[in-house]
């Protein structure tokens, strides 16, 4: 009976070993998964009087990136649906209006068929975001105590007849300090929302800024101008004047 | 008194002297001109996060928010979050004004302006800093065996926290102060089968000391 219970309690003994051993094993083994989630507040700025068409390729509504370096822990990380609702706030609250094409041939090609959507909906403007670049730091990576976030977007701007009228490169970055009982997909979730918010902050300060989208914001300025002019005093000479004096002119939104 | 009683005392004693003695803060303060608040006024507190190699804990500033909200006379903080959320993207990492100068920018923005006096603020108080390891040793191994997990061994190391407060006045667009906490200390942790830690509160410290300061810094001119 002695014997049966010593037995008993080596067994319990290696089978609790057994479970922790086995629970550490699979800790280490595990592949960490992080879908980015966050609201982001709107952007209180002046309102560029355009319609704009947002065009998002389903790479970039779906945007993953997946750790493929086998020296650095897996993981797998959702930003399509974050980023996706960051542009659609601050686009809306850059402009007049603002429409989501979901064409997939539009997205893909979009010189092809920008001009059929912009006469039915009267678009000035397409904007058309790609991720080029994720990078990210987890603080054991580097000397400082920082989940660090980069992403490199390519933002592309074409106007309703589909010509390209600015492509530029914006980062964006995001940080977050460690803090004790703050989980790493916690920490790294911050510093994602961080670099999304600083695009969006980017983009809306930005954008009247770009040279190209700026000197096409003034020649339709001058243009709408021009025309307004033109139906009141239809005389070429005067035509002439207010083109000229609308190229020192300075917009309420610039 | 027997054997077990006298360890116990000399237990308590050294746990005593290990939490109490650990911690040492020094807080300056500089002002340049009359500080004063009414019932109305409001203040918020952001911190900065334009450092390359830090951030301004998140944790730090609404300590300091609940030290200046706490007691007969406090006052009205404002949430740093509430407040750059509803205002952004002007108080963002990369956007926020680093000088006073900055602050006539925005006011070309009726929309950030009609903010900003919605909710009443007088003053900005700018926080920039944060706590750091400064030094760390000793070593603690843990083991698994068929009887459980064990770990034997110690550790100690020291924090120090450093936040300097820029005090600027809204409504007379004028740098007010600065106000400085240095908290330095040192955290332990014996483990004898079980790890005890024994932390030193030092960034609690560097905001109680910041948050009174500041509190003061309001209330007397």
């Amino acid at each position: 009976m002695i014997y049966l219970n010593k037995i008993f309690i080596m067994v319990t003994r290696l089978g609790m070993f057994g479970l922790v051993l086995s629970l550490l094993l699979s800790l280490m083994s595990c592949k960490s998964t992080l879908e980015v989630e966050g609201n982001f507040p709107t952007p209180v700025i002046n309102i560029i009087p355009l319609n704009v068409g947002i065009i998002y390729e389903e790479q970039f509504r779906s945007y993953r990136y997946i750790e493929k370096n086998e020296e650095r822990n897996e993981w797998d990380i959702g930003i399509g649906k974050s980023q996706v609702k960051l542009f659609n706030t601050v686009l809306s609250a850059m402009f007049k209006s603002v429409v989501v094409t979901k064409n997939e041939k539009l997205a893909t090609n979009i010189s092809a068929d920008v001009p059929s959507v912009a006469t039915d909906t009267s678009i000035d403007l397409f904007f058309k975001p790609k991720v080029e670049e994720f990078q990210y730091n987890v603080p054991d990576e580097t000397n400082i105590n920082m989940f660090e976030v980069w992403i490199k977007y390519n933002m592309k701007v074409y106007d309703d007849q589909g010509q390209l009228i600015a492509d530029w490169i914006q980062t964006a970055y995001g940080k977050t300090p460690t803090a004790f009982f703050k989980s790493q997909k916690r920490a790294l979730n911050e510093a994602m929302i961080i670099a999304l918010r600083d695009i969006g902050a980017a983009l809306s300060l930005r954008f009247i800024h770009i040279p190209e989208i700026n000197n096409w914001l003034k020649q339709k300025h001058s243009i709408s101008q021009i025309r307004k002019h033109y139906k009141k005093n239809k005389s070429q000479t005067e035509l002439i004047t207010v083109q000229l004096a609308n190229n020192s002119l300075n917009f309420g939104y610039l | 008194m027997n054997f077990k009683q006298t360890t116990q005392l000399i237990y308590f004693l050294l746990y005593v002297w290990l939490i109490s003695g650990c911690t040492t803060v020094i807080v300056d303060e500089v002002k340049h001109q009359a500080s004063t608040l009414n019932a109305k006024d409001s203040i918020v507190v952001i911190g900065r996060r334009s450092g390359s190699d830090y951030e301004t804990e998140p944790e730090l500033i609404s300590c300091i928010g609940s030290v200046l909200g706490q007691g007969e006379n406090g006052i009205n903080v404002i949430p740093e979050n509430d407040f750059v959320d509803r205002l952004y993207p002007w108080f963002e990492a990369r956007t926020a004004p680093t000088h006073i100068k900055g602050l006539h920018r925005l006011f070309s923005y009726d929309k950030v302006s009609e903010i900003i006096d919605d909710y009443d603020v007088h003053y900005i108080v700018w926080v920039d800093g944060n706590t750091e390891k400064t030094r760390g040793s000793g070593s603690i191994s843990c083991g698994i065996s068929p009887a459980g997990v064990a770990c034997f061994g110690f550790g100690t190391w020291d924090d120090n926290a450093e936040y300097e407060a820029s005090i600027w006045d809204y409504r007379t667009r004028t740098f007010v102060g600065k106000i400085s906490s240095v908290a330095e200390g040192t955290s332990y942790m014996p483990a004898i089968v079980v790890p005890i830690p024994i932390i030193a509160p030092v960034q609690a410290d560097a905001c109680k000391a910041m948050g009174n300061q500041l509190k003061s810094f309001f209330q007397t001119d």
